[in-house]
């Protein structure tokens, strides 16, 4: 199944970028190319080949583990990108880091003091941000924490960072951006649910069995409400590995969305192919691991 | 010795309030009863009527938007809603426990059985010398669980509904507690395991001497363990006494009127003009079934391979019901009745066997019969909760069939709407409301009212009653003789209850593992039983008057 995947959208993304006008020796070369030059270009680089052909090319390579050579930066794309993925890995990580506590302690707050003021509040503050795409979160906090307060820096050159510490600063900010859009929707489902396990009968047993509410809370109703949480969780990654683009865009942060963006304005097209790759597979596999978490989670699936 | 020493329980003049959508409304008034050390009260009532409410005050819970209005509740002398919470901790599950109706839905499904009995002993502080695990063992041993430690590290899904009930039943004496609360127990499951939890219940109260206050709908079960009954109306309670008297002597209207409405198997229900005997009139068959076996399982990758031998959930099942009679089919669950019942209505495909109706070979599925024949044979589900569209008006409930099968127009639906109504004698204004607005019984007369807006001529009922209070059950098989009288209909009555069935259906057959055990006519069938599990199941219907000592003394089967 993920095989059929990966390979059906190797083979969109191939076309999608074939149907844009212009090549890549055509971007190289710019406004002073001659037709000899574009010619020559054009032989080195394979592009006098038929798309059919580089795509097959491209795929026999890939089965030798070859992701093939950049058009513009002349390296090999795994060289290439490895430096990216590795930054953008990072910057995801550390949001997930922040993100799993956040969404069940948030879930869990709202859950237990439904319809309070504290479930008000956070409701409230979790629908704007559910609302706002997430570039105008990035803007607005940088021109909160960066230039009004100037505690944080506007851009996340994480390259010239000085230490731990200093990576720390520089990536705070997409990192929250990132946090506070993809827990908007896990604060939700987590509250939904909770609730409906709250009104439960095995919880109303549990209380009733004179445990403490920790106890009921963590070991009787939290395992039983996760199971939608994860799911969203899931869609919540696959979403952070294409808004992770847009983000990375805001903070000049050099990760693969950046790259991704430049290679398609390059035509790169081993290059935009092993992003895709990368990124498919990325969500294929969370899927995956949602998929066990969800079924180890619950007996009746095991 | 002082009142408090005296009683575990004291309830004093107790009120409770609901808040619902018409503003706060008195759902218990005025309530008080107490319960002596040892002692069984049960406490008996229809839905509605504020029992469970009562119960759980007893543990210091309040339910849903609810709040005390006035009146105590005493634990040993001590007022539970004036306790602090911390206290109130150390009392629930320590010194109360509670068993609950439905032990699938009250059981954690993420945890291990034994988990969840382990764990009230350890947040209770009980002394366990022998160690936790082995305590649990222990604990699930004396309820009659087989190989209890191996049952201890199963989750709840993996066991029984039975079982279930014996773990919740473990769970709640794992501390040794002073009272117990039973919420309905045995409301959820079959005959002959009501019977055998009913036992174990009567046994642990003998050797614990623990007090219980026993809620039920169902006063023959009440009446087999409780020395004590209280009856509750509307909130009220209108009488107690001890079982014997209660029974021999109703004094309120409303007492004699629950114990008018068990299903007696030694005597026909009052007013009851008696089944005519089957065969005598020799009418002919509506319903023919030959040979049929309905199988679950699977076949091997592509539906190739053999069907594992005995697979089987119906296994050549043959019977015909004549017109105009109730044929009843009998059996646990699991017995194969409900997928017969299937069969029949098209809903499942057989794996062989023919199914014929009025004589003609009816097609294995419903969409594949002519419209005619399908209009003819209607089927009623077990759950009205879950059979009727809550989002729909009764009216278009009952229009659907309407639409499908007959050629009305607007004006003409809605005088059948209403005679439908008037039929299963319910007010022509219900065509208005929908499936919440209505209770358990009324929701199950309009299940009634849309199968018979087909003008069928079988109504195949599959367990209708189960979901219902005894005395709502009574009210409903009232209905559905009138109107086998009235149109001529034929049933295929499908029920675990042979007291029921008893005075109901002419013809019955008795189902076990998915074949017959015994059929034929249902008086001598009942009258002299040659199979022994129609005698077990015999045997399990609660009698009235037998005393709890007699059920607790006879030894307990187990399978």
């Amino acid at each position: 199944m993920a095989l059929i995947s990966l390979l059906a959208v190797s083979a969109i993304i191939f076309w999608c970028v074939e149907l844009l006008p212009g090549d890549a020796a055509e971007r190289i070369l710019g406004r002073n190319a001659t037709p000899e030059s574009l010619a020559l270009l054009r032989e080195t680089l394979n592009l006098h080949l038929s798309a059919p052909e580089r795509y097959l090319t491209w795929l026999s390579n890939l089965l030798s583990g070859d992701f093939g050579t950049s058009l513009v930066a002349d390296r090999p794309v795994l060289d290439y990108i490895a430096s990216r993925i590795a930054n953008t890995a990072l910057l995801s990580g550390f949001a997930l880091i922040l993100y799993i506590p956040i969404s069940i302690a948030l879930g869990v707050i709202t859950a237990i003091n439904r319809g309070r003021m504290a479930d008000h509040a956070i409701s409230v503050v979790v629908l704007i941000f559910m609302c706002l795409p997430e570039f105008v979160i990035g803007i607005l906090l940088i021109s909160i924490f960066a230039i009004k307060l100037a505690w944080l820096p506007p851009l996340a050159l994480i390259g010239q960072a000085n230490g731990f510490g200093d990576l720390l600063r520089l990536i705070a900010l997409p990192t929250i951006t990132i946090v506070a859009a993809m827990s908007a929707y896990a604060v939700r489902m987590m509250r939904e649910s909770l609730i409906e396990v709250l009104d439960s009968s095995y919880v109303l047993m549990a209380r009733l069995k004179g445990l403490p509410t920790w106890r009921v809370l963590l070991f009787h109703a939290l395992p039983n409400a996760l199971g939608p949480a994860i799911n969203i969780t899931a869609l919540n990654v696959a979403w952070m590995i294409g808004g992770v683009v847009v983000v990375e865009a805001v903070f000049e942060f050099p990760g693969i969305g950046r790259l991704m963006v430049d290679s398609i304005s390059h035509k790169d097209v081993p290059v935009i192919l092993a992003i895709s790759m990368v990124m498919t597979g990325a969500y294929i596999a969370t899927n995956l691991i949602a998929d066990v978490l969800v079924i180890l989670l619950n007996p009746k699936l095991r | 010795m002082t009142a408090s020493q005296q009683f575990v329980a004291q309830v004093k003049n107790l009120s409770v309030d609901y808040h619902g959508d018409r503003g706060w409304s008195r759902a218990v008034d005025g309530v008080s009863f107490e319960i002596a050390n040892g002692e069984a009260l049960g406490l008996a009532g229809e839905s509605g009527s504020g029992k469970t409410t009562v119960a759980y005050s007893l543990m210091g819970e309040r339910r849903g938007a609810s709040s005390v209005g006035g009146g105590q509740v005493l634990f040993r002398g001590r007022d539970i809603f004036a306790m602090p919470e911390r206290e109130l901790t150390t009392i629930r599950g320590r010194s109360i426990g509670f068993v609950p109706q439905n032990p699938m839905a009250s059981l954690t499904p993420s945890m291990k059985v034994g988990h969840q009995i382990g764990e009230m002993l350890t947040f209770h502080s009980v002394p366990v010398p022998q160690g936790t695990q082995a305590r649990v063992a222990e604990l699930l041993d004396s309820v009659g669980i087989p190989q209890p430690a191996k049952a201890a590290r199963r989750y709840p899904h993996e066991l029984s509904g039975g079982q279930q009930q014996r773990v919740a039943i473990a769970m709640a004496l794992a501390c040794r507690p002073d009272l117990v609360v039973l919420d309905e127990p045995t409301t959820g499951l079959d005959v002959t395991t009501q019977k055998r939890i009913l036992q174990l219940l009567a046994e642990l109260k003998r050797e614990t001497g623990v007090s219980m206050l026993y809620v039920s709908h169902d006063l023959a079960s009440l009446a087999q363990l409780c020395e004590r009954v209280a009856v509750m109306q509307k909130g009220r309670l209108v009488e107690a006494a001890d079982t014997a008297s209660l029974f021999e002597r109703p004094q309120h209207d409303y007492t004699r009127k629950l114990i008018a409405a068990i299903p007696r198997i030694d005597r026909p229900p009052a007013g009851h003009p008696g089944a005519t005997p089957a065969g005598e009139d020799e009418a002919p068959n509506l319903l023919e079934i030959e040979n049929l076996r309905v199988s679950y399982a699977r076949r091997g990758l592509l539906g190739f391979g053999k069907l594992p031998a005995g697979a089987d959930t119906v296994k050549g099942v043959s019977f015909s019901v004549q017109r105009g009679q109730t044929f009843a089919l009998i059996g646990e669950s699991g017995s194969g009745k409900s997928s017969i019942a299937r069969a029949v209505a098209g809903l499942a495909r057989p794996r062989l066997g023919t199914i014929r109706f009025a004589g003609t070979p009816l097609a294995a599925l419903a969409r594949q019969r002519p419209l005619h024949l399908r209009q003819k044979i209607q089927i009623i589900f077990q759950n009205p909760d879950s059979s009727l569209n809550p989002r729909k008006t009764v009216r278009s409930i009952l229009s659907r069939p309407l639409g499908m099968f007959g050629r009305l127009d607007a004006a003409g639906r809605e005088a059948r709407v209403a005679e439908l109504l008037q039929a299963v004698r319910l007010d022509p204004a219900y065509a208005d409301r929908r499936p919440h607005q209505l209770s358990g019984g009324e929701r199950q007369r309009v299940a009634i009212a849309r199968a018979l807006a087909a003008d069928p001529e079988l109504i195949i009922c599959d367990e209708i009653l189960s979901a219902l209070d005894v005395s709502v059950q009574a009210s409903i098989l009232q209905l559905l003789e009138t109107l086998q009288r009235e149109r001529g209909l034929t049933y295929l009555f499908i029920s675990h209850d042979l007291a029921v069935v008893r005075w109901f259906a002419q013809q019955i057959g008795v189902l076990s593992r998915g074949a017959f055990c015994e059929i034929g006519d249902t008086e001598t069938t009942l009258s002299a039983p040659s199979s022994p599990y129609t005698m077990q199941l015999l045997d399990a219907v609660p009698r009235i008057g037998a005393s709890p000592a007699a059920a607790a003394s006879e030894p307990e089967r187990r399978p």
